[in-house]
């Protein structure tokens, strides 16, 4: 199966294992990624709060770039650029006059009819259970995981149209089909205000804090994500928790896309496992799948 | 309902915020779902309920200096939680927009501060160059090794190039012709109406 596969600014530089580990999967499960050509920013955030129409025209570019592939399905890892994209498609197709704005701005046509996925909705449902189950050479038994969803992957419910916004268990299910043993918990979709990040810390850190205090709760071995933000967040904002909780605050934040890797045997340095500030190769090593 | 019984002057406002938006704000219950769920809502951040009651009731200084638009990180809770789906994150986009028309001076610079250089290097480069936007944040900021550790503990992973933090990609001319056109379209509009 050929998909287009939009990688979005994050995953070229500061989220390196979740591309590498994305691709490495999908070659595994006999997808192939056709990287759209010359795609550019969706605008993230800023765009989206500073100006709406720079915003819908910067992901209606990435949006003929993509229909130029000649593939009906473009396949999103970042959550933000995969809601971004959608919503632009959806606003631009509900708005002839819009539409129109927009062609000028972008000066090209736009026809509006792509398939527009996020990469563990689009493993967990177009290819299926059944066929990761079947990739499993090495079952992460074991391993005690909260899933994390964050926010842009599934909220609202009426942008997104995926999953669940308050309780989604699409990751869970994929985690489970590895072998893992999932814990339950209240804090799937809590925000970590990740977008907040530099400006205002002290905001940041105390959204963290709750959600990390909870996996401590828990007694999770490690916390899986699907966004390269709230893996950015959630990792790097551990050591000051910890120093306001007076306790040792150390909890791997993994890609999902990594630990499927693992599961099929693929080696953890080449996952990028070895990249995040806190180290997940320990854990895995105790538990015998590195 | 005293809202719907100001004069139209006095619905202005209102009405262009639900227009630029495109939430019925009308429908607003009032009921404090939203900031009850608002990650960003605290002591000092009022929250989308109040924000929201601030419009209704025209108070058009104060909600465009309502902190809690410039917090907002869009993670679209309440819109997912609200009886009548109003979506905030669309009602931030219109207000910050009618902000910087109204030349209302942001009364959160640190995030107006990184948010534009932000754009400015999707402006400049088609892709943001993460790494030095960060740089060029805390360099701004006046505290330039802010998190510069955990940078560096990522460094000697691997994780991370230096290279990235000085050096920008390639350029995009077809990205910054989109913000020109964009502009430009504003302008015209600008000219328009006056
Ligand atoms: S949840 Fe909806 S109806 Fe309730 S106060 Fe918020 S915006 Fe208004
Ligand atoms: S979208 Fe904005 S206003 Fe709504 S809950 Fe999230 S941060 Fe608060």
């Amino acid at each position: 199966m050929k998909v287009s596969y939009y990688p979005g600014c994050s995953l070229e530089v500061t989220a390196k294992p979740y591309d590498t580990s994305a691709q490495q999967v999908c070659r595994s499960l006999g997808v192939e990624l056709e990287e759209v050509p010359q795609w550019c920013c969706c605008g993230s955030s800023p765009a989206l709060k500073m100006d709406g129409l720079l915003s819908t025209a910067l992901s209606a570019q990435n949006l003929v770039h993509i229909e130029g592939q000649s593939v009906d399905k473009v396949v999103i890892p970042c959550p933000f650029c995969f809601r971004r994209l959608l919503s632009a498609q959806e606003e631009i197709q509900a708005d002839q006059d819009l539409k129109t704005t927009v062609q000028n701005v972008i000066q090209a046509e736009i026809a509006g009819q792509l398939d527009i996925q996020n990469l563990l909705g689009f493993l967990r449902y177009d290819i299926g259970l059944e066929s990761i189950r079947e990739k499993v050479v090495q079952p992460l038994s074991g391993l005690r995981l909260l899933t994390y969803y964050g926010c842009y992957l599934v909220k609202p419910s009426g942008v997104t149209h995926y999953d669940d916004g308050e309780y989604p268990v699409s990751m869970d299910e994929v985690l489970q089909a590895l072998g893992a043993e999932v814990l339950d918990w209240d804090f799937k979709t809590e925000c970590c205000g990740a977008g907040l990040s530099l400006s205002k810390t002290d905001t940041v850190v105390e959204l963290t804090r709750r959600i990390m205090r909870e996996a401590k709760f828990k007694e999770a071995d490690a916390l899986v994500v699907a966004c390269q933000l709230c893996q950015a967040n959630l990792d790097m904002r551990q050591e000051e928790i910890g120093k306001a909780e007076d306790t040792d605050m150390a909890i791997p934040i993994i890609y999902f896309t990594q630990l499927m890797g693992l599961a099929f045997g693929l080696p953890a340095k080449q996952l990028g496992l070895n990249h995040h500030l806190i180290d997940p190769i320990s854990l895995l090593k105790s538990k015998g799948l590195a | 309902m005293h809202r719907l019984k100001g004069h139209p002057e006095e619905r202005r406002f209102l009405e262009e915020v639900i227009e630029k938006s495109g939430q019925n704000l009308l429908e607003c219950l009032q009921c404090g779902k939203c900031t009850g769920s608002c990650p960003i809502s605290s002591q000092t951040v009022g929250g989308p309920r109040q924000l929201i009651a601030r419009i209704l009731h025209n108070m058009q200084d104060a909600a465009l200096e309502d902190p809690t638009w410039w917090y907002c990180v869009s993670c679209g809770t309440c819109a997912n939680r609200c009886p009548v789906e109003i979506n905030m994150y669309q009602v931030a986009t219109a207000l910050c927009e009618m902000a910087e028309e109204a030349a209302v001076a942001p009364c959160e610079p640190a995030i107006h501060r990184f948010e534009e250089l932000f754009l400015k290097s999707v402006r400049k480069y088609g892709r943001v160059q993460e790494l030095k936007t960060v740089m060029q944040f805390n360099m701004r900021s006046f505290q330039p090794f802010k998190d510069a550790k955990k940078g560096l503990q990522l460094m000697l992973k691997g994780a991370i190039s230096p290279v990235h933090f000085i050096k920008g990609g390639a350029k995009d001319p077809r990205v910054a012709d989109i913000f020109t056109r964009v502009e430009q379209l504003k302008q015209g509009e600008k000219a328009h109406e006056s």
